[in-house]
């Protein structure tokens, strides 16, 4: 009883700032919106009985993701996109068929499953499986991730830098002589700029 | 029907969940007040001046008096601010601030005439620290957005100073609180709180954790934006930072969310390192539990009060350098070591349980 009220009530939140992300022209009010989507989905996961999961789909996607691209909404000042209904009209019967095809496989779901199986009390989203789960039955792949995750790194930061990197290597490698008051020096204004 | 079964029906339990929720909230709320007077008088006598001491006695009725004259300012939103987020970001700020309060365990399990054993918590579930993070890490919104909204460069630097601030020392306070959960090998505050009683304070997770309490604690203020990290709002620099367009209520609910942060913070540092509300006596006389874990709580607001007396603020990259390259490595360093002797030398951890 209560669960489903709270389903309802989540899942009509998700749904209402999912719709919100699409049609708001504005793009922090997008992201605002999707920063809804993701709160609302973390509960939906509480009331399923795995709070770990919801925690951390709160810290990592509401308290990580979502600030770096409100961040870079707020730096760059991104203005309402203008309607383009003209450009985008051939895409409307495209998105009417889809929507037909979506429609239709969620009937067949409601038709096909069984949903008379019993329910399984399990501890699948608790944080001592979870843990358990990562570091022995599934550990190559979590350190293959890790390693992309590093890597990832590693690249933004050799790409932020590479200004940086190239005036300092253009000054060693002796090319055509270049007098010291004409090489750009961005390295003391990017500096300033990083540390806003 | 008797009384003892109609207390304990399942129906009264959302009754119980209200009026305990509501007294945390109401003994919190006096709490900001008593820390702000509080700040302006130890303020005041560190600095060789009295501090406001008119309204009432030694100005108890100081902080009540503010906050009628903050509500009657004439409420202005700036003309070319972006309205819904303007209104937005304070209510975020304060909303998240407040929120994080439930999971603390306020005192023991103790016995209430007429109800019964009362245990002194609001919630306890299994990730209550991992939910302490997530709520803190949503209440970077109301600061950046408060910043941006506002359509004022030094709002607009005061906002993203500290979105990165935040971001920041959030990893070096996550990563110093790992150190506790390798050790109590729980996410439930409350547990953590139960495992460090007995043997006069030796099983306090300070002892075993110096250095994880010591990032904590820089980290924690760097989260709370209090000097010397203040830089959000320097105002020598930035005139108040993010909420410099904002005044009367809206202000308020900023400067509240600032005075409850530093309040659940202590609270968190109490709980997680100094035993919570652990004790002399506390085994024979529960209710002392209460006052144990407040005397700490204040013992850290007296901290922030104390430093904001002592230190100048930082400069914005000896702030990002220091949160880095010495706060990262330092809890990185920290979680290693405890690990290596949970793994090697599991005695060593165990000497005093």
């Amino acid at each position: 009883m209560v669960n489903s009220i709270l389903f309802i009530l989540f899942g009509g939140l998700g749904i209402g700032c999912a719709l919100a992300v699409v049609a708001q022209r504005n793009p922090l009010y997008s992201a605002i919106s999707l920063i809804g989507v993701f709160i609302s989905l973390s509960s939906l996961y509480l009331t399923l009985a795995a709070p770990f999961i919801a925690a951390v789909q709160v810290i990592v996607y509401a308290g990580a993701i979502m600030v770096l691209v409100v961040f870079v909404i707020m730096l760059l000042n991104v203005e309402a996109e203008e309607r383009r209904r003209a450009r985008m009209a051939f895409l409307i019967p495209v998105a009417v068929l889809l929507a037909a095809i979506f429609i239709g496989e969620v009937a067949f779901i409601l038709k096909a499953v069984n949903f008379d199986v019993p329910l399984v009390t399990s501890d699948v989203g608790t944080t001592k499986s979870i843990g358990i789960g990562l570091f022995t039955t599934y550990l190559l792949p979590f350190e293959i991730t890790s390693i992309l995750l590093l890597m990832a790194l590693v690249g933004a930061m050799t790409l932020a830098r590479r200004a940086v990197i190239l005036t300092s290597v253009s000054r060693l490698m002796s090319g055509p002589y270049v007098p010291p008051e004409e090489i750009e020096e961005p390295l003391v204004e990017r500096t300033e700029e990083r540390s806003l | 029907m008797s009384w003892d079964s109609l207390l304990n029906h399942p129906l009264m339990h959302p009754v119980w969940l209200i009026i305990g929720i509501t007294i945390a909230f109401l003994s919190i709320m006096l709490l900001v007040a008593a820390t702000v007077l509080a700040e302006r008088r130890v303020l005041g006598f560190i600095q060789g001046r009295l501090g406001p001491n008119r309204v009432g006695y030694f100005g108890v009725l100081q902080p009540f008096a503010d906050f009628i004259k903050t509500m009657m300012k004439e409420d202005l939103v700036p003309d070319q601010s972006t309205k819904f987020v303007f209104l937005l970001a304070p209510t975020v700020a304060v909303i998240t601030a407040i929120m994080a309060i439930i999971v603390y365990p306020f005192g023991p399990t103790v016995n209430i005439p007429l109800l019964g054993p009362v245990p002194l918590r609001i919630a306890r579930f299994d990730v209550a620290l991992l939910y302490v993070l997530g709520v803190t890490s949503v209440g970077v919104y109301g600061i950046a957005l408060a910043g941006w909204s506002s359509n004022n460069k030094y709002s607009l630097m005061g906002g993203l100073r500290s979105s990165a601030q935040l971001i920041s020392y959030e990893l070096a306070l996550g990563l110093a609180l790992i150190g506790v959960v390798l050790m109590s090998g729980t996410l439930d505050i409350y547990e953590i709180v139960q495992q460090q009683s007995g043997f006069f304070g030796l099983h306090w997770n300070i002892i075993y954790q110096p250095i994880g309490f010591i990032v904590y604690l820089i980290a924690a203020i760097a989260e709370t934006n209090r000097v010397p990290f203040d830089l959000p709002e320097a105002e020598t620099e930035l005139v108040a930072g993010f909420h410099t367009e904002y005044s009367s209520i809206k202000f308020l609910l900023f400067f509240n969310a600032e005075y409850v942060n530093m309040i659940t913070v202590s609270m968190l540092a109490t709980s997680l390192f100094l035993g919570g509300w652990n004790g002399p006596g506390v085994a024979t006389f529960p209710i002392l539990g209460v006052f144990y874990f407040a005397a700490k709580i204040l013992f850290f607001l007296f901290l922030y009060i104390w430093l904001r007396g002592t230190l100048p603020r930082f400069r914005f990259d000896q702030l990002m350098n220091f949160g880095w390259k010495f706060l990262m490595p330092l809890a990185l360093i920290n979680i290693f070591l405890t690990a290596t002797i949970q793994a090697y030398w599991p005695d060593l951890m165990s000497l005093f349980r």
